[in-house]
């Protein structure tokens, strides 16, 4: 039998896996970094550390930024520079043990390091100045988004030598969500404009430094972005929604990226969801989806589900899969 | 090139900083304010379609509605009557237990390009309070309720039924928001559905002169 990360690896390689990869499994995620993503506590809100805002109101699934005049960070684009400061990312070493004993502890032959980063450059412009004002900025202040994404990647670059000075990761698990259920939110051309050097620079270092595996989330539609996906250098797009023909994604780029999810998140895990429904949402995604550049998984960010019990259900109808299709 | 098809043009690829000024041209030109606004309407028709087929992005659309408001502005002194709009008042929300309002802002954009008055009440919006909104303003024709997440479906159900059941009458109830479908939107007593800002703006217009 493969280890968990051998079996990911024949899986993106198109060789021979003898499971179906299930969701998260090859990842051990090392989220006790000192430098994270800050996010309220549900009913809290917080200022994180770039001076944004964050509210996460009882009963929501998410936290927000607030972008009233009072809250929002960037008043004029123009003028950035005035607003935005990057946090430092120096800590002391007694801040990163914790995290350098927990990848100490994986066994890297069966799981890969993997390192969280969260925002990623496209919600961070949009945390930072709203939504509609940084579409708008797009083309209205072209030279300033640059600049101001140019800043981002340099605190990001910073952010990645810290990660892989102290803690070797084999795997970058970089968030960032590029659209709707049912549309990217820029066209290919604008990605391609502002955000595929960028993201360049970012997974190219990561990669030149020993890094194995990028990981790229977006819950979203972005069928139309993965050519630059492949340009940027992302191994695994996860959060895949139904609304992209995964299987037709497979077909055209399998071989050059692996496709996770192809089971949304809101279709399953929902109070009141049942294995039954999950069962049968497995069953269609592995069908229809294969055994080859493809892991069954909810599109959901990380290795947990919104309502108890579902991931572990999601997990089992995958093993379920395994059983009849391998 | 008319100055009205100029208008016309820099609306749709939404040059913000050159259509007030066009738009003074258009009218020093002696074409009428409400002909001008009436190229500005068809202008943004032109960006839902497409919004819709996906040839354009969502700042494609935002700038345009931008270009079409400070059009507006410079209309506005000339317009006849109150200035309002001759389509009515649409109220918007996302309904109560939902907090996403960048598709609920597109769609409102959308739909006062269309040639509405907007009457916005946020997010998380409960269903007693869109039917206050329809009674505190004049001429509502149209109530969109806007919901992103599986779990506040039953939200939009109850706000669909309280509104209907207020007895208040003169308008329609639209809805929209990824998991609704034109089924749902049946099912829980709606006039009418719209997968996206660009058909919802089209669907808006249908549903108020109907």
């Amino acid at each position: 039998m493969l280890t968990k990360r051998q079996n990911l690896a024949e899986v993106m390689k198109g060789g021979n896996p003898d499971r179906f990869v299930k969701q998260y499994e090859a990842f051990s995620m090392i989220m006790n970094t000192p430098i994270t993503r800050i996010k309220p506590q549900i009913g809290g809100e917080i200022v994180n550390e770039w001076g944004i805002t964050i509210r996460w109101p009882e009963g929501q699934l998410g936290a927000f930024p607030v972008h009233d005049a009072e809250h929002i960070v960037i008043k004029d684009i123009t003028k950035w520079r005035d607003y935005v400061k990057a946090p430092s990312v120096e800590c002391s070493e007694e801040a990163w043990a914790p995290a350098i004993a927990a990848a100490k502890a994986v066994d890297r032959k069966d799981q890969y390091v993997t390192v969280f980063v969260a925002p990623g450059i496209f919600e961070m412009t949009h945390y930072l100045m709203s939504m509609e004002e940084a579409l708008m900025a797009y083309y209205e202040e072209p030279e300033a988004m640059h600049e101001l994404i140019d800043y981002i990647v340099e605190f990001e670059l910073k952010l990645a030598k810290e990660f892989i000075d102290h803690l070797h990761p084999d795997a970058v698990f970089h968030h960032d969500d590029w659209g709707s259920q049912i549309s990217s939110f820029i066209s290919p051309d604008m990605f391609k404009e502002f955000f595929e050097p960028a993201y360049k620079k970012i997974y190219g270092y990561y990669k030149d430094n020993g890094v194995e595996l990028i990981i790229h989330h977006s819950d979203s539609y972005a069928a139309n972005l993965v050519p630059s996906m492949i340009e940027m250098g992302i191994d695994i797009w996860q959060g895949v929604m139904t609304t992209n023909h995964v299987p037709e994604l497979i077909e055209q780029y399998g071989g050059k990226i692996t496709f996770m999810g192809d089971i949304d998140s809101g279709v399953i895990d929902f109070p009141g969801w049942t294995r039954e429904n999950i069962a049968e949402k497995v069953e269609t995604a592995c069908r229809r989806c294969g055994k080859l550049y493809f892991i069954p998984g909810a599109s959901q960010g990380l290795n947990v589900s919104s309502f108890p019990g579902v991931y572990e259900a999601t997990d089992e109808e995958i093993d379920r899969m395994t059983k009849e299709i391998f | 090139m008319t100055k009205i098809e100029e208008v016309k043009a820099k609306v749709e690829a939404g040059k913000s900083k050159l259509v007030p000024g066009l738009v003074q041209e258009a009218l020093d030109a002696g074409n009428s304010a409400q002909d001008i606004l009436d190229a500005m309407v068809d202008s943004m028709g032109v960006v839902g379609e497409k919004f819709s087929k996906g040839d354009i992005f969502v700042p494609e659309m935002l700038i345009a509605a931008k270009a079409m408001s400070k059009g507006v502005d410079v209309l506005k002194p000339h317009l006849a009557g109150d200035g309002s709009s001759k389509l009515g008042t649409c109220v918007i929300g996302t309904v109560a237990g939902d907090l996403h309002d960048i598709g609920k802002n597109l769609v409102s954009l959308m739909i006062e390009s269309a040639g509405f008055d907007m009457v916005d009440l946020g997010v998380d919006v409960p269903a007693d309070t869109f039917v206050q909104a329809i009674k505190d303003n004049k001429n509502v024709k149209l109530v969109a309720c806007s919901g992103l997440l599986t779990s506040t479906m039953p939200a939009m159900r109850e706000a669909v039924a309280t509104i209907k059941a207020s007895g208040l009458t003169g308008f329609k109830v639209i809805v929209g928001g990824a998991p609704v479908t034109p089924e749902y939107a049946e099912e829980i007593g709606a006039d009418g559905f719209a997968p996206d800002a660009g058909t919802a703006a089209v669907k808006a217009k249908e549903l108020a002169t109907a």
